[in-house]
């Protein structure tokens, strides 16, 4: 491909260069910096009512994660037997229950601080992004996020809150409630269904 | 069993680990839970020196005899803000890096979540520690009670959490255990190759049963 070592040498550099040159969220340490002070700064403002700050998170949520890839991870093998009215209405409902069962979590973020430590590269295609929530007079917890990057554009796909991973706990619990309900992604539907129309 | 402990929860533990969270000041909590993992550091001790984990041993060491000393009996975690953090280690752990399978998951009656590995482990750790030999009886229970309290305490706002915002809260819980369990087994590194959403099909988790395995397969568009 090249016909010189030096020209071959230029290339490895200039390619070196563009892989680590720093710009604002054009890496998924820098991405996930971003959207926490972001996300800190939308929903730590003060006099916000539950409807509003719902509103934002799901806003948030939409812009940072790929939702319908972790609903679908979450169904595991049960995706492939469900029909598409189903996926369709089960991603629906996975993004309603994740607002109601998450938004309420980020009611007192006074004081609280994100801090990106670095992150490590799980694939060609993934990072991991080491950081911590630091909260006065506290012990800080450690948050791991995985990074599904494609074309210069970031996506989490999975949040571990020391060593816990959502994703994967919500998919046993799906996993449990399917199984319970006779083995159909129905009876999971269905207590979605109930679930998120509760409050 | 986990109705029987729910059960328990509700009338005795989680009222009275309300009342201490609340009416108890945060410092004075801190404290508390400090000189009851202090008391755990020769537990710790011992089990980092079984998994052949040397220096976490002489991080264990030191802190104990900082804190004892002038840490006033532990209630100072002075050893942390000098750059020696905590760390727990118990029997259940070193059993896991001696590659003993966890087993089953159980629910044990007042002890909670656990499995036959962690079951055997906690009586090991009890068996280990000389504070269950030198201490009198009246002691014993103090600090079996006083450990529920603080743990209770501590995770009060997320059981709550849990309890609202799960589907399945017997599931929820026990997810949650075998991934903090694995997470402590690793000493809190990252499990980078663990299936999760968008992964490449990467290795299965060492350790992971094969029944939460067998549904993982991440899917690459």
């Amino acid at each position: 491909m090249f016909r010189s070592p030096i020209a071959a040498l230029g290339a490895l550099v200039l390619l070196v260069l563009v892989h680590t040159t720093p710009t604002a969220a054009a890496n998924p340490a820098g991405f996930v910096k971003d959207m926490g002070d972001k996300a800190f700064a939308s929903l730590s403002e003060t006099g916000l009512t539950d409807e509003q700050r719902a509103e934002r998170f799901r806003g948030l949520l939409h812009e940072a994660f790929d939702l319908p890839r972790i609903a679908r991870f979450t169904l595991g093998r049960y995706w492939r037997t469900a029909t598409d009215a189903e996926k369709t209405e089960f991603i629906d409902l996975f993004e309603k229950f994740v607002v109601q069962a998450y938004s309420a979590r980020f009611q007192d973020l006074s004081g609280k601080k994100l801090n990106v430590i670095q992150a490590r590269e799980v694939s060609a295609s993934q990072a991991l992004v080491l950081s911590e929530i630091l909260i006065p007079g506290k012990p800080s917890v450690k948050i791991n996020w995985r990074v599904r990057s494609k074309d210069e554009e970031h996506k989490i796909v999975d949040v571990m809150v020391e060593g816990i991973s959502m994703s994967v706990t919500q998919r046993d619990e799906f996993a449990a409630v399917i199984r319970q309900t006779g083995g159909n992604i129905d009876g999971l539907i269905k207590a979605l269904r109930r679930k998120t129309a509760s409050n | 069993m986990l109705d029987f402990n729910l059960a328990l929860d509700k009338a005795l533990l989680k009222p009275v680990a309300y009342v201490y969270k609340e009416g108890v000041p945060d410092p004075l909590q801190i404290n508390v839970t400090n000189f009851l993992s202090n008391l755990r550091g020769p537990v710790v001790f011992a089990n980092d020196l079984l998994q052949g984990e040397f220096e976490r041993a002489g991080n264990t060491l030191l802190r104990f005899a900082m804190n004892s000393t002038i840490g006033i009996l532990g209630i100072n975690d002075f050893a942390a803000e000098a750059g020696v953090p905590k760390h727990t280690e118990d029997f259940g752990q070193t059993l896991a890096t001696w590659q003993v399978e966890e087993g089953p998951y159980l629910v044990l009656p007042i002890f909670g979540p656990s499995n036959p590995r962690d079951g055997f482990g906690l009586l090991a750790d009890s068996l280990i520690d000389p504070f269950t030999w030198l201490t009198p009886f009246e002691f014993r229970i103090g600090r079996a009670v006083g450990q529920a309290v603080d743990r209770r305490a501590r995770a009060y706002d997320q059981l709550n959490d849990l309890e609202k915002n799960s589907l399945d809260f017997y599931a929820a819980i026990r997810s949650l255990y075998r991934q903090k369990r694995r997470d402590e087994i690793r000493n809190g590194a990252p499990a980078t190759i663990k299936p999760v959403p968008g992964g490449l099909s990467g290795a299965p988790t060492t350790g992971a049963p094969a029944t939460q395995q067998s549904n993982a397969t991440p899917t690459e568009k």
